[in-house]
């Protein structure tokens, strides 16, 4: 008895705390206020004051008549008299009691009997508490309220997306609330959703000039979905004036026209980034195949080895540093220098332990490297399981930049960018270092290279496993655009392969030109003949190509004959 | 390339009587015996080859014509053709669509269309369907489709002399191509899951123990048959010629060869038989799906033609032979060692054993008359101390 008492001093005491803290505390939002006046009001007046809930700005507004409309938003009684709706929620210890959510802040009301500073959730036992009273005319003035609700919502992109529903729904009405707005509102893109919104709106108004000059700001602002509504107004019986039908079709015609070209730039930068993606796998096949003739199956697995080096490294990371922090928005940095080395290591023992005895026999070499990339799938196979992997994507790479309604997605520029990064250093490495100068003159001449010094053994070692490394960069920049998986070498190296086959063997700038051309080309038939077609009508292509250029875009000249 | 090719290797005649002997020999017994004790023996007797033997032989058979065929390319003439696989596939498809419509009224949904149509809201068959209701049509598609194809790559391809590497990646993005079409829905032949469920071919019940002891019969018939031909090929003044090319194929040319037309020939001539192995394996496994024509199915058959021994024509059988039995073993015991042992097969073979199984008994006879030359030497080298 003596403990009961004391905790209800306890409590008594917590919550005369809590009523001084909120007293001394800056007064509630008004928005807020209005919102608990009107779920407090009596009935008769709670119609008006809910309906004067329109435009107000407050994040609880939409939850707690959200849930009121559903009928389950309770009244919490607290030992004080005062009543605070919350929605309840099964208690996360289990058992029958609930927890009240309060609708205000989304947080559990805490148990003013509980000791103070301690979290103890008030527990409520079920079907004590009655939810609140709803009636048809409520129901109504709360839909009329949500409907609008998101227009004043905290978020931008919330405000957005519920103008245009608004726009979308044409109701004179909204109009005014929709004009008001307009002025108080300072996100650009949200005032131009707004103005869409209106002029969408008043395609239906009573005056004509309205309606004229609405067609003409929506034609200008390129709206989609104006695009869509022109066609219906243009199909409707009775037909609208002569003029109207004028506006409606250059308005059309120019939202069209304007989408097109935007479909173009959009097909042209993805066809740009795929041909990027392609010239960071076809790089390292260039330069192993131009100085040793081999083509090496296990290309793209070398490229996947690179792949799984960026799991292995964003995982340290989110083990050392914890998937929320700064740092491992860096780890993709790190993972790049990994996947280069692991690579190359790989390559290095394949280049030692079975390519070095083939060189006189490219076909054969083809067939043993082939061997190996089985053994290697299975081996990632085995080590990281058989489905893909998760790459989380930093922050840096996520999202997309809008020029002009074009978007360009920040992990394809990123990998453009790298690629040609990559191009500018295998240039630099080729054209500009002693190593380069070797690998040079192995390339045109192993003999010749040979008698006069050139170590050609330590040469073709170093070219590949240089070669490799490449793979494993670009396999560290696919893992940002697509799925880490056993088989994924196999998707793009019949690709990249081609590049090398009609870009000419050794020759960087050969690369560089074919697989911009085959990626731009594959990505600009996808939309008019399939996703496949494209990637089926390239060999094709490619065969054709060589009729006329037998030896690649850029071949080596050479006086032998074999 | 690394297999020599010594004009006296070449004999002059077609087959010793030796040669007869051994292969009139397996033959008889694998076309003949085998389906006789099959049918005659009762269930349960020890002699009696399984239907299901007979079955898994049947299927062999028609791998070991695509082997050959891969070997007749890489072996004789030096082409690594990596699109094998597509023409099997493509004469498979060819005979699969008179298999379909052979069907009639008896598939799942009881329509005169076959199954994928009625599922994908076909309303009529086809045009191009139409004439596969005849059989005749469709024997002949199965030699005419590959032949097309293969016609047309390698006029384009030889024309413009892409040879070595560079035409084996051309091959396998075809077969690659293709393969991604055929997955295709909308293309017209079913899609991911091919044809299937099979029910008759020239009116016999494929499930019949009678009508698989025939088609068992006809792919060993099959594979005896192009065994000869192409025997006769490579031991005629062409099968000099092609030898030839893949030694050095400037100099054929320059001594006045189109190597060009020689190559397309045999492309063709290659095609077209190995489209016919592909329509007998189709009602014996009772499937044709576009994972038949992926660049990876060709490359298997390249591993049996080097596992056997390529530039013989034994060997591609063998070798056939020798990596499906290990491959139906493999994938029952440790399915997840097959990769490895197909991957360590292919380098082992390139690396150690360049002439495959089929050059074993000479080297262990070399390596024993090597034996047998060191020891009375190092014997008489005691004697005289």
């Amino acid at each position: 008895m003596l403990r009961f008492l004391l905790t209800l001093f306890y409590g008594f005491a917590l919550w005369a705390g809590c009523a001084v803290a909120a007293e001394s505390a800056p007064a509630v939002a008004p928005g807020r206020a209005q919102l608990l006046a009107a779920l407090l009001a009596p009935p008769a007046e709670q119609v008006a004051a809910i309906r004067g809930l329109v435009g107000v700005e407050d994040a609880a507004i939409t939850p707690a008549l959200t849930a009121w409309r559903a009928g389950e938003l309770y009244l919490v009684p607290l030992p004080d008299g005062s009543r605070v709706p919350a929605t309840l929620a099964p208690a996360p210890n289990g058992g029958e009691q609930l927890v009240a959510l309060s609708v205000l802040d989304g947080t559990a009301i805490p148990d003013p009997a509980a000791a103070p500073g301690s979290a103890t959730p008030l527990l409520i036992a079920p079907k004590s508490l009655k939810p609140l009273d709803t009636t048809a005319p409520l129901r109504r003035a709360m839909r009329d309220v949500l409907e609008v609700a998101g227009v004043a919502d905290p978020s931008p992109s919330v405000r957005r997306e519920s103008i245009e529903r608004l726009g979308q729904s044409r109701k004179p009405e909204h109009l005014p609330l929709l004009q008001a707005r307009l002025v108080i509102e300072k996100s650009p893109v949200v005032r131009t959703a707004l103005a869409d919104a209106i002029a969408f709106i008043q395609l239906a108004d009573s005056s004509h000039t309205v309606r004229l000059a609405a067609i003409a700001a929506l034609g200008e602002a390129h709206s989609l979905a104006a695009a869509s509504r022109f066609k219906e107004l243009l199909a409707a019986t009775p037909p609208p004036p002569p003029d109207e039908t004028a506006a409606l079709t250059a308005a059309l015609k120019k939202i069209e026209s304007h989408w097109k070209t935007v479909n173009f730039f959009g097909d042209l930068f993805r066809g740009l980034s795929a041909g990027s993606v392609l010239l960071l796998i076809a790089l390292g096949l260039a330069i192993t195949f131009g100085l040793m003739g081999v083509i090496n199956m296990a290309h793209g697995e070398l490229m996947v080895v690179g792949a799984y080096s960026t799991f292995v490294v964003q995982n340290l990371f989110v083990s050392v540093f914890g998937a929320t922090s700064t740092a491992f928005h860096f780890y993709f940095i790190a993972a790049l220098p990994v996947a280069f080395v692991a690579a190359a290591l790989v390559g290095l023992a394949l280049e030692r332990g079975i390519i070095q005895f083939l060189y006189k026999r490219p076909l054969e070499s083809l067939l043993a490297t082939w061997g190996v990339s089985l053994a290697l799938q299975q081996t990632f196979r085995l080590v990281f399981g058989p489905a893909n992997v998760q790459i989380n994507a930093p922050a840096w790479l996520q999202g997309s930049a809008a020029l002009n309604d074009v978007l360009f997605a920040y992990n394809r520029l990123f990998v453009i960018g790298f690629a040609a990064l990559v191009v500018f250093g295998v240039w630099l490495a080729l054209n500009r270092t002693s190593l380069g100068l070797l690998v040079r003159a192995v390339m045109q001449n192993r003999q010749m290279a040979s008698c006069i010094g050139v170590r050609a053994t330590r040469v073709n070692m170093c070219t590949f496993a240089f070669g490799s490394g490449l793979a494993g960069l670009a396999g560290a920049c696919l893992s940002q655009l697509g799925n880490v998986g056993p088989g994924m070498g196999q998707l793009h190296i019949i690709d990249s392969f081609m590049v090398v086959v009609s870009g000419g063997v050794g020759n960087v700038l050969g690369s560089v030109v074919a697989s911009l051309g085959i990626g731009t080309v594959d990505q600009l038939l996808q939309p008019i003949l399939g996703a496949v077609i494209g990637k089926v009508l390239v060999p094709f292509a490619i065969i054709l190509f060589l009729q006329w250029r037998p030896g690649g875009l850029f071949p080596t000249r050479s006086r032998s004959l074999d | 390339m690394s297999v020599p090719a010594k004009l006296s290797d070449v004999e002059p005649r077609f087959f010793t009587r030796a040669q007869w002997a051994s292969f009139l020999l397996p033959t008889l017994v694998l076309a003949l015996v085998l389906p006789l004790l099959n049918a005659a023996l009762p269930a349960e007797h020890l002699l009696r080859p399984s239907d299901f033997t007979l079955n898994l032989y049947g299927k062999y058979a028609t791998y070991a014509v695509l082997a050959l065929g891969v070997d007749l390319l890489w072996g004789y003439l030096g082409i690594l053709s990596l699109g094998q696989a597509l023409f099997f596939a493509l004469g498979g498809y060819a005979f699969g669509m008179h298999l379909l419509l052979m069907i009639g009224k008896d598939g799942q949904y009881k329509s005169d269309l076959p199954d994928y149509m009625v599922f994908l809201g076909y309303k009529a068959l086809p045009a191009h369907w139409e004439p596969f209701y005849s059989f005749s049509f469709a024997a002949a598609a199965v030699l005419i489709v590959p032949a097309l194809i293969a016609f047309v790559f390698g006029w384009l391809a030889f024309r413009s002399r892409i040879k070595g590497v560079y035409l084996s990646i051309l091959t396998q993005a075809l077969t690659y191509a293709a393969a991604l079409l055929f997955f295709r829905n909308d293309f017209g032949f079913g899609g991911n899951n091919g044809f299937t469920d099979f029910k008759r071919v020239l009116g016999a019940d494929l499930n019949s123990p009678d009508t698989r002891r025939g088609l068992y019969v006809a792919s060993v018939l099959l594979l005896a048959g192009v065994f000869l031909l192409y025997r006769w090929l490579t031991r005629a003044k062409f099968g000099h010629l092609m030898q030839a090319i893949r030694d050095g194929e400037n100099r054929v040319l320059f001594s006045g060869y189109a190597t060009a037309r020689y190559k397309l020939f045999v492309f063709v001539l290659v095609a077209a038989i190995t489209g016919v192995a592909g329509a007998l394996y189709v009602p014996q496994v009772g499937i044709i799906n576009p994972s038949e024509m992926t660049p990876e199915k060709s490359l298997e058959a390249v591993v049996w033609v080097a596992v056997g021994g390529r530039g013989t024509l034994l060997g591609p059988i063998l070798g056939a032979l020798f990596v499906n039995a290990l491959k139906s073993w493999a994938t029952r015991a440790a399915p997840e060692l097959w990769l490895y042992i197909i991957g360590g097969l292919f380098i082992v073979v390139v690396l150690f054993l360049p002439g495959g199984l089929i050059s074993l008994p000479a080297k262990f006879r070399s390596f024993w008359v090597k034996l047998r030359s060191k020891a009375p030497a190092a014997e008489s080298l005691a004697a005289g101390h």
